[in-house]
């Protein structure tokens, strides 16, 4: 099968990169070996949230303290900024509402109650800049036995923000029913089932225990597939009401890998779930001629342009051996050690060697391979090295911008 | 020195890292909250039977083996392998008579086709779709495909010596359904390929590609089965090794190439490259220009396409897409891929019915408001359960293919 | 300020349940109301001490256990967990084997719910001599032990992970028994017989009274607040810690930390224990442990100043997949969970304090005779297996001592929950017409015996599962939070096995976390959490690799990344 562009990897990096090149009325087919990491996430995307040992108010500020192998540094901090700026349109017309700007970080609530930054953060959640949030007096509503959302730990988190907190717990018959499961009182198969008349009884319970409280924090259940069903629930409620992500797996991740897989499609774009790539066939000029995929065995997928959006350790990207960092499909350099004993810190916490190993790029984020680039092949997102996503807080927007910009790159080429 | 390169284990249960992601694609937890969902049942479960096999839990017999744990899935865990083996293997309970009956499809075809008239007046009773219910514990609300009072492989028979005559081959495993049910289908795949210039050859003593066994615990009766399939489909080859061996029905395909190593331990590798969904093959052959397809003016229809959850987990939807998107009168509407719930013999079930009915639910109101003329698809369970529970039309995309090709034009252009 | 919190906490939690149970007959007991006074004060909670306690109690001695961190914190917890037949002793050592296959066959009867009866095998591979084999058979049966040599075919057949290479098979009565269990249960049983029991307590200083000890001055953990407890005796069980205990009676106790690692694999890949049938060396013995396998282990000296910060270096990492995979293949692919280490408390014999022969048996001192220091027992050396023997050595001595006519019953009175069952349980069933157990209730059973009775599964929301990986229910995780001196996460992972799984606490540590803080505060709970998640770094760490990285990957991400959470002041991660 032939197309103008193959991209290795389904998720945040992948499907922006496929949207963006569909739209500029390129064939693309997406290769995704399973569910992406997007449903892991807590509804918010960080640009640069931490660079140089300080935390940053402005996103963009902070791009020149990042060490110059960072892909911000590789696109400079005006592109980035471009970028950045042009990814909420996008989300925008897959159906999906974000928050916030490129210019300040905003602030958010964590499952537990404690304060995050982020560039943008989806229409469910409550954001707000500045020391205070905008309510003083606020009631946490849970499902009765559903384990994770932490009503408690919240109203500790919003009560040294001075803002006054309630409990309450409520009974939906329809979410009564899941907890015959053992297992399974879990974010998505509440949000399943939380629609039509079950999403009125909700409004209806919230209400009896919303008392004169100003706003309405709810576990972030709503909303499996679009999010509609959360703007009905707002307007049954009598006050604000925001959703507080809980602990993976997340819905509101889930629905974004949705719509944007949507999207995809409906521009026209091949998405090739389950099936996963297992070759790089190269043409005698070091160039990639053909993606050998498990499902489609033979009939190799042919393109001209080929993106590495497979993610980092995390998604298998990249691969950690005992005694070796590896890229697993076209055997690309990666920026990386090969001693285990420097991949860590004893503390958990402290920034993790790890987590910066990736594939090495030029400058045009063609990876390179024994040395020398691959000219028609790109990487984007968690996969490109030199980053620390977790500590710098630089996910998505690295996911989201080199997503854009090797599109922009292919398109200009 | 190297070692720990990979994590092996089997049906790489290990590799699970608790992401729970495929439980969110399970179309069965949020109907039915016995069921301890593809996780539990699955990779956490194993550990615990690998310990002990006390832990096996009964409510596994629930999982539809729809695999779209699997397609979910990032870091490849064969979840559904998993649960099914824990069923063939832990689940001692004594399989029902209902249950023999559903599975041995050939058995019940061949008695029932020989009385097809009245087999199939009698099965559109309602006093013997109760009794059946009642005794068997086959849902009422079911009803069973018509038989056909000649089998596909009977009605081939007068076909089968114009095959050779055609410069290429290509063997065709029909399936219980087509043979028993529905030899129309059978018989369009024919002359579709015959007018692309194709030869089809059958398997000689083919039996039931064994998903319904499988699916019912019968799995030593399965693997005799497709010890037998696999021999029979080299013999049909023989001296075309590289021809194809088609199938009409996703299931087929996804059992004889996927469910016969992984679940039945039968070695399928001298064939399992030549086994492709006739539609996927097609829409290739057309694609490298081997085939050519001339279509008929004034055919038009809308159309969507159901994604069998099989052919969902063998990757092809996209072909069959393609194929129909061939055909320059059809509009397509795209619809979501979703269980409809019928899961083969499962939905049969009286106790499963309500179950099969919920999964579907939200396919069905999609369908409903699409509207479209026909639906297509590669599974004819699927097309019961969607013609049951909306009233549209559903067919295989060859039988669509075949409604809209000029067959002339088209054996001309191929000649 | 944490701990404090915590015990503040704990004893409202402990007075709530004072009221609640005292009538009833239940296990939990009186902790905060101390005696001034007690016969003996056992310090060290380990197998032995626990053991030593329950000894005590039941011979009617006023008995105090004192803990600094929890129980099993030590070489207890650090160990194979392999019930040994002492087959791998019979060679080099007879006395050791005879003592192990005697309470192999004791524990089996008592403690039923700790042990599981898997049977052992001793391989020889090719490139190990297979004369051994008749040796090593004559010297298992001199000592008592059933050692039958068989075909290695049928050991294949026994248990399909061995190497298939095999050139002889030897089946003796090998098994698997949980520490943490073992030791939990020591401990309910001596409180059951009147025995108090301190955990989160260190040793300050002996009191002393001219030559003679006379009880402990205490340092409650966190709180920092001293107290003394008078005692008539004096019981060192604090395992290779005991050489710092003896030392503040001014006594000095020849000790040789030796560190043993050893690796935990995904799954149970043998269900039979799998020894190398050779003098004992390193990485040679697989055993199977509840839902795992563990190969171990390695064995090195390391400096007396070490035994608190231990980590597993990758040379260890090596020796012991490059050795295990030579008894069980598969090794070479399956899933390392964590590796981990302990440290043996090796004695040398005191007629030779170079340290050249150092013995694996017990070694119990009346420090009146050996030192003249009156009041003072240490109880040492031995292993995990022999703890009951060690225990009935230690209170037999005190019981001499203190002038007690007293006979030990520990071999024959079973553990609580391993008592023979008197009939099935139907009572407590969720679902009343469902007959067997479900799934997680009887992942309860094989973890609490027929304690697990008491685990109320009478709510829905009891059997919703807190740990997926190890099945550990909202009901179970309650009651031991009530009912097993839980006052973290990791004490929870020890009675509950909770976070012990695949995932390792990444999806779970949140939840029980939320379920600690109702008894403990929002701070302390979150704080633990944060030191909870770092220990289970620490074992995760050395085998960083494959998907146990992409599983700290997805921890990272989780609690960094989402949750926003930040260690503590305070890290219990060490407790």
């Amino acid at each position: 099968m032939k197309f103008d562009v193959v991209i290795t990897g389904g998720g945040l990096s992948g499907l922006v990169a496929g949207t963006a090149l569909a739209k500029a009325r390129r064939k693309v087919a997406i290769i995704s070996s399973g569910q992406s990491a997007l449903h892991f996430c807590s509804g918010s995307f960080g640009l640069l949230g931490k660079a140089g040992g300080k935390t940053l108010e402005s996103p963009l500020a902070g791009i020149e303290l990042l060490p110059p192998t960072h892909p911000y540094r590789k696109m400079g901090a005006e592109a980035t900024g471009a970028y950045a700026d042009a990814a909420p349109l996008l989300f925008a017309e897959a159906g999906i509402t974000l928050k916030g700007t490129s210019r300040a970080n905003h602030r958010h609530l964590s499952p537990l109650g404690k304060l995050r930054s982020s560039w943008l953060t989806m229409g469910d959640f409550m954001t707000f800049s500045g020391e205070r949030p905008p309510m003083k007096d606020c009631v946490i509503v849970n499902f009765e036995g559903f384990l994770d959302f932490y009503p408690s730990y919240l109203a500790d988190g919003l009560g040294a923000l001075g803002v006054r907190c309630r409990t309450a717990s409520v009974k939906i018959e329809a979410v009564e029913r899941l907890r015959r499961s053992s297992g399974e009182m879990r974010a998505a198969s509440v949000a399943r089932l939380l629609r039509g008349e079950a999403l009125e009884e909700l409004a209806i319970e919230i209400n009896k225990v919303c008392g004169d409280a100003d706003t309405v924090f709810i576990p972030a259940v709503i909303g499996f597939d679009s999010e509609e069903h959360l703007q009905r629930l707002r307007r049954m409620v009598g006050v604000p009401l925001y959703c507080v992500p809980v602990t993976p797996m997340s819905v509101t991740g889930h629905r974004a890998q949705q719509l944007l897989r949507h999207r995809f499609g409906q521009l026209g774009g091949t998405y090739l779930l389950g099936d996963s790539a297992v070759a790089a066939h190269m043409n005698a000029d070091g160039s990639v001629r053909a993606i050998e995929t498990a499902s489609l065995c033979d009939d190799y997928l042919e393109a001209d342009r080929f993106i590495l959006a497979g993610g980092g350790i995390f998604s298998r990207g990249i691969v950690a051996a005992p005694h070796k960092i590896y890229e697993p499909l076209f055997g690309l350099d990666v920026q990386a050690t090969d001693d285990r004993d420097r991949w860590f810190d004893a503390d958990f916490f402290a920034r993790q060697p790890y987590m910066s190993f990736g594939v090495a790029t030029d400058a045009a984020f063609h990876p390179l391979r024994g040395g020398s680039a691959v000219e028609n092949l790109y990487a984007a997102g968690a996969v490109l090295g030199g980053a620390d996503p977790l500590t710098e807080e630089s996910g998505a927007g690295i996911a989201i911008t080199t997503a854009l910009h090797v599109a922009d790159l292919i398109i200009n080429s | 020195m190297e070692y720990q390169v990979q994590n092996i284990s089997r049906d790489n249960f290990e590799q699970c890292i608790k992401c729970t992601v495929c439980t969110v694609y399970c179309p069965l937890l949020s109907v039915n909250p016995d069921y301890p969902g593809p996780k539990q049942a699955g990779p956490d479960g194993e550990r615990y039977r690998l310990k002990n096999p006390a832990f096996y839990d009964s409510a596994l017999k629930y999982c539809l083996n729809c695999k779209r744990c699997e397609v979910a899935c990032p870091s490849g865990v064969r979840i559904g392998d998993i649960i099914q083996r824990a069923r063939i293997r832990y689940d001692r309970s004594p399989v029902k008579l209902r249950d023999r009956m559903l599975a041995n499809t050939d058995f019940m075809g061949t008695v029932a086709g020989a009385l097809a008239p009245v087999t199939n007046f009698m099965l559109r009773r309602r006093i013997v779709k109760q009794g059946l219910q009642a005794v068997l514990g086959i849902d009422s609300h079911r009803t069973f495909p018509a038989y056909s009072a000649t089998t596909f492989a009977q009605q081939f028979k007068s076909l089968a010596d114009a095959q050779k005559g055609y410069p290429r081959q290509a063997v065709y495993f029909h399936g219980c359904y087509v043979n028993y049910n529905y030899p129309a289908l059978g018989l369009d795949l024919v002359r579709v390929l015959n007018a692309a210039g194709i030869g089809v050859r059958l398997i000689k003593g083919e039996r039931c590609c064994g998903v319904a066994k499988i699916a019912n615990r019968l799995t030593d009766s399965a693997r005799a089965d497709a010890r037998h399939n696999i021999k029979a489909m080299q013999a049909a080859l023989g001296a075309d090794a590289d021809a194809p061996v088609l199938f009409t029905g996703s299931s087929c395909a996804f059992t004889m190439r996927d469910e016969y190593p992984h679940l039945l331990e039968v070695d399928n590798s001298a064939v399992r490259s030549n086994m492709m969904l006739a539609s996927a093959w097609l829409a290739r052959e057309v694609e490298r220009g081997a085939v050519k397809l001339v279509f008929k003016p004034e055919y038009t229809r809308r159309v969507t396409y159901h994604t069998s959850c099989h052919i969902q987990k063998l990757g092809w939807a996209i072909y069959s897409i393609r194929l129909l998107k061939l055909i320059p009168g059809i509009t397509f509407v795209p619809v979501e891929s979703q269980c409809c719930g019928i899961a083969g013999t499962y939905g049969f079930k009286k106790e499963n019915y309500a179950t099969s009915q919920a999964i579907g639910a939200e396919l069905f109101d999609k369908l409903r408001r699409i509207a479209p003329d026909v639906v297509a698809c590669d599974c004819e369970t699927c097309k019961w359960q969607i013609e049951m529970s909306t009233g549209i039309k559903v067919e295989n995309p060859i039988s669509i293919l075949a409604e809209a090709l000029d067959f002339e034009a088209t054996a001309a252009a191929n000649r | 300020m944490v701990f404090l919190k915590f015990f503040e906490r704990r004893q409202l939690v402990i007075q709530i349940f004072l009221c609640n149970f005292e009538a009833q007959n239940t296990i939990m007991l009186n902790n905060t109301q101390l005696l001034k006074e007690y016969d003996v004060v056992i310090i060290g909670a380990g197998a032995t001490g626990a053991g030593t306690a329950r000894d005590c109690a039941m011979r009617g001695l006023r008995t105090l256990l004192v803990e600094r961190f929890d129980f099993t914190a030590g070489a207890t917890g650090r160990n194979h967990g392999l019930l040994h037949s002492g087959a791998r002793y019979a060679v080099t050592d007879r006395e050791s084997a005879t003592e192990c296959i005697e309470e192999n066959m004791i524990l089996r009867r008592i403690a039923r719910h700790c042990v599981e009866p898997t049977g052992g095998l001793f391989v020889t591979l090719p490139e190990d001599d297979l004369g051994y084999q008749s040796t090593f058979i004559d010297a298992c049966r001199a000592a008592g032990i059933d050692a039958r040599a068989i075909d290695p075919a049928e050991a294949l057949r026994m248990e399909p992970s061995v190497n298939p290479a095999i050139t002889g098979a030897v089946t003796v009565p090998d098994g698997a028994v949980d520490p943490f269990r073992l030791t939990t249960a020591n401990v309910v049983d001596a409180k059951l017989h009147g025995a108090d029991v301190l955990t989160y307590h260190c040793v300050e200083e002996l009191i002393k009274e001219g030559d003679r000890v006379r009880g402990v001055r205490l340092r409650r953990q966190g709180s920092q607040e001293l107290f003394d407890i008078r005692s008539r005796l004096v019981i060192n069980a604090g395992g290779i810690w005991g050489h710092g205990i003896a030392a503040m009676a001014g006594i000095n106790i020849n000790m040789f930390p030796a560190k043993g690692a050893l690796l935990i694999f995904g799954h149970r890949v043998n269900n039979v224990v799998i020894n190398r049938c050779r003098k004992p060396a390193d990485a040679d013995i697989l055993v199977p442990g509840d839902t795992i396998s563990l190969i171990g282990t390695t064995s090195s000296r390391v400096p007396y100043d070490a035994v608190d910060r231990m980590d597993v270096t990758q040379e260890e990492v090596d020796i012991l997949l490059r050795e295990g995979m030579k008894i069980a293949p598969a090794l070479a692919y399956t899933r390392i969970l964590r590796a981990y280490s302990g440290v043996r408390p090796l004695i040398a014999s005191d007629d030779d304090p170079s340290g050249r022969s150092i013995s694996r048996g017990i070694v119990c001192f009346d420090h009146a005779a050996r030192d003249s220091v009156e009041g003072m027992i240490t109880i040492s050396g031995g292993k995990l297996m022999t703890y009951r023997l060690m225990a009935e050595q230690a209170a037999d001595m005190a019981c001499r001592k203190l002038g007690v006519e007293a006979a030990c019953r520990t071999a024959e009175l079973p553990l609580p929950g391993s008592e023979e069952e008197p009939k099935p349980e139907k009572k407590r069933f969720r679902k009343s017409h469902i007959i067997e157990l479900s799934t997680n209730q009887l992942a309860a059973k094989g973890r609490h015996g027929t304690l697990s009775g008491d685990i109320d599964f009478s709510r829905d929301s009891d059997d919703a599962l807190v740990c997926e990986c190890e099945r550990v229910t909202a009901a179970e995780t309650d009651y031991a939070i009530n009912r097993l001196e839980v006052n973290n996460l990791v004490n929870l992972r020890r009675r509950t096995r909770l976070g012990m799984g695949t995932c390792q606490g990444s999806i779970c540590a949140c939840r029980a976390s939320a379920m600690l803080a109702r008894s403990f505060g929002n701070d302390v709970a979150l704080a633990d959490l944060a030191s909870f998640i770092n220990e289970r770094w620490k074992g995760m760490r050395p085998v960083g690799w494959g998907q146990t990285l992409v599983e700290a990957n997805f921890s990272a991400w989780i609690y960094q990344g989402v949750c926003g959470l930040a260690p503590g002041k305070t890290d219990t991660s060490a407790l």
